[in-house]
């Protein structure tokens, strides 16, 4: 392989712009903790809809569920861009759109693991403490809960791990997170290399430990029945 | 509001060779990242000791990096590093399979790990070599009970190429931001790649798990 005679590299362009890189790495943290608030409440919501509601309200949350969990991020990323303001009327900033696209996506795949949990659990049971005696919420909150629960977290944790890089993507309709503020000061500086490197190494520390973390947890919670 | 879906019309064969690309990254990458897995899975548990370490450090560290950076540095910074140029595609297949084939490694051990080790000792008594347990023990199970899992690894692929939009790989969602850009329609425009996104995906998952359910027994043991 021949050398390229041109290339001088310059990591200091990185160290110049650290507080942009600082800035953008505090965003995609926001954005990530932000749509885990909105998505477990609504994926607690959606889940309880398509188990227990109505008919009609059941087959309307599974077709949310299917839907979004069958598109790809990056296309709801871009139909919220365009569409959502619309939509609502309002002149929504990059960050609360990405918020939107990331949440209803989030919410689609939390709600199908509190499905799966909850399902995870063996019919037996609740008829058991029903036969005890409990009401079907006492059953509910006292035996089905505290087991799925024990199911349900290391999958939570693992679609935080998964929620963390996808907050990349909305980088594509200008919210100033790290892959968007490294993009931009590649396209500023013409330091490719290194800037995209420095992308990948601030990725690569701040996930390692999450994806670690969530291994640990795994092997920790582990349920046999 | 109004819409217009004639720009649908207007524009088909533009989208259509979107979704032919899409679909061919999609099953080339998927196929690479599934031989790629295999070996590093094969080579993580069967190979030198000291080849393990390097291994888990690769799978975990695509876990831990966006599928948007590993193919963006592939295509940006790859060739300034490699002193090679490469066309969108071969970015987008390099990328993709780099980041997947993680994945797929972690398939392929799980299924491996999921047959009794019993058996590997009695195939052993039996006086084969440890390559024939391999594959006539555990990989003819372990595939079987891996296929759900290859299924949403599948979905996830067709997923990500739509990553493989932003270093210009002409396929769907590149081809609909192009056209709903030239026809100011974004919303007729991105409704419709959903509807295609969700036709070409939703076969996928629910065809995986109908195959699994028919040769689910064959796994068992």
């Amino acid at each position: 392989m021949q050398a390229l005679p041109a290339m001088t590299l310059d990591w200091s362009v990185v160290w110049q712009h650290r507080d942009a890189l600082i800035a953008g790495t505090a965003t995609t943290f926001l954005l990530t903790i932000a749509t885990m608030a909105i998505a477990v409440p609504c994926g607690i919501l959606v889940a309880g809809l398509r188990l227990y509601a109505w008919r009609p309200v059941r087959a309307l949350a599974t077709g949310y569920v299917e839907l979004f969990r069958n598109l790809p991020l990056i296309l709801v990323v871009y139909w919220a861009f365009y569409v959502l303001p619309i939509l609502t009327g309002l002149g929504l900033s990059p960050l609360a759109t990405g918020l939107a696209a990331l949440s209803l996506n989030v919410t689609a795949y939390n709600a199908e693991t509190f499905r799966a949990g909850i399902n995870s659990i063996r019919r037996g049971q609740v008829e058991a403490a029903m036969a005890l005696g409990m009401t079907r919420a006492q059953a509910l909150r006292r035996v089905i809960v505290p087991q799925a629960l024990r199911r349900i977290l290391p999958v939570l944790a693992s679609t935080w791990v998964s929620l963390f890089k996808d907050t990349s993507l909305v980088s594509v309709i200008a919210v100033t997170e790290l892959a968007y503020v490294s993009m931009q000061v590649r396209a500023q500086t013409f330091r490719v290399l290194e800037m995209l490197t420095a992308m990948a190494v601030l990725y690569w520390l701040l996930g390692y430990p999450q994806a670690k973390l969530v291994d640990w947890m795994q092997r920790r919670m582990k349920v046999t029945e | 509001m109004e819409f217009d879906f004639a720009v649908i019309g207007d524009n088909w064969q533009f989208l259509a060779y979107g979704v032919w690309i899409t679909i061919l990254l999609s099953a080339v990458s998927g196929f690479t990242s599934l031989a790629a897995g295999l070996v590093i899975a094969l080579l993580r548990l069967y190979g030198p000791g000291w080849l393990r370490v390097p291994c888990v450090l690769y799978i975990d560290s695509m876990r831990a990096i966006p599928v948007l950076v590993v193919l963006v540095w592939t295509f940006f910074a790859l060739p300034i590093v490699a002193g090679v140029t490469m066309s969108p595609f071969t970015a987008a297949l390099i990328g993709l399979t780099v980041h997947l084939a993680a994945y797929a490694a972690e398939i392929v051990r799980a299924g491996i790990e999921s047959v009794r080790p019993g058996q590997t000792r009695a195939a052993l008594a039996l006086g084969m070599s440890r390559a024939q347990v391999v594959r006539r023990i555990l990989l003819p199970q372990a595939i079987v009970r891996m296929l759900p899992a290859f299924g949403s690894l599948l979905s996830v692929t067709i997923k990500d190429t739509a990553i493989a939009s932003v270093i210009a790989v002409p396929e769907l969602m590149r081809q609909s931001e192009t056209v709903a850009g030239q026809s100011f329609q974004p919303i007729e425009v991105f409704s419709f790649a959903i509807l295609l996104y969700f036709l070409m995906l939703f076969p996928v998952t629910r065809g995986v798990d109908r195959l699994y359910r028919r040769v689910a027994h064959l796994g068992r043991s």
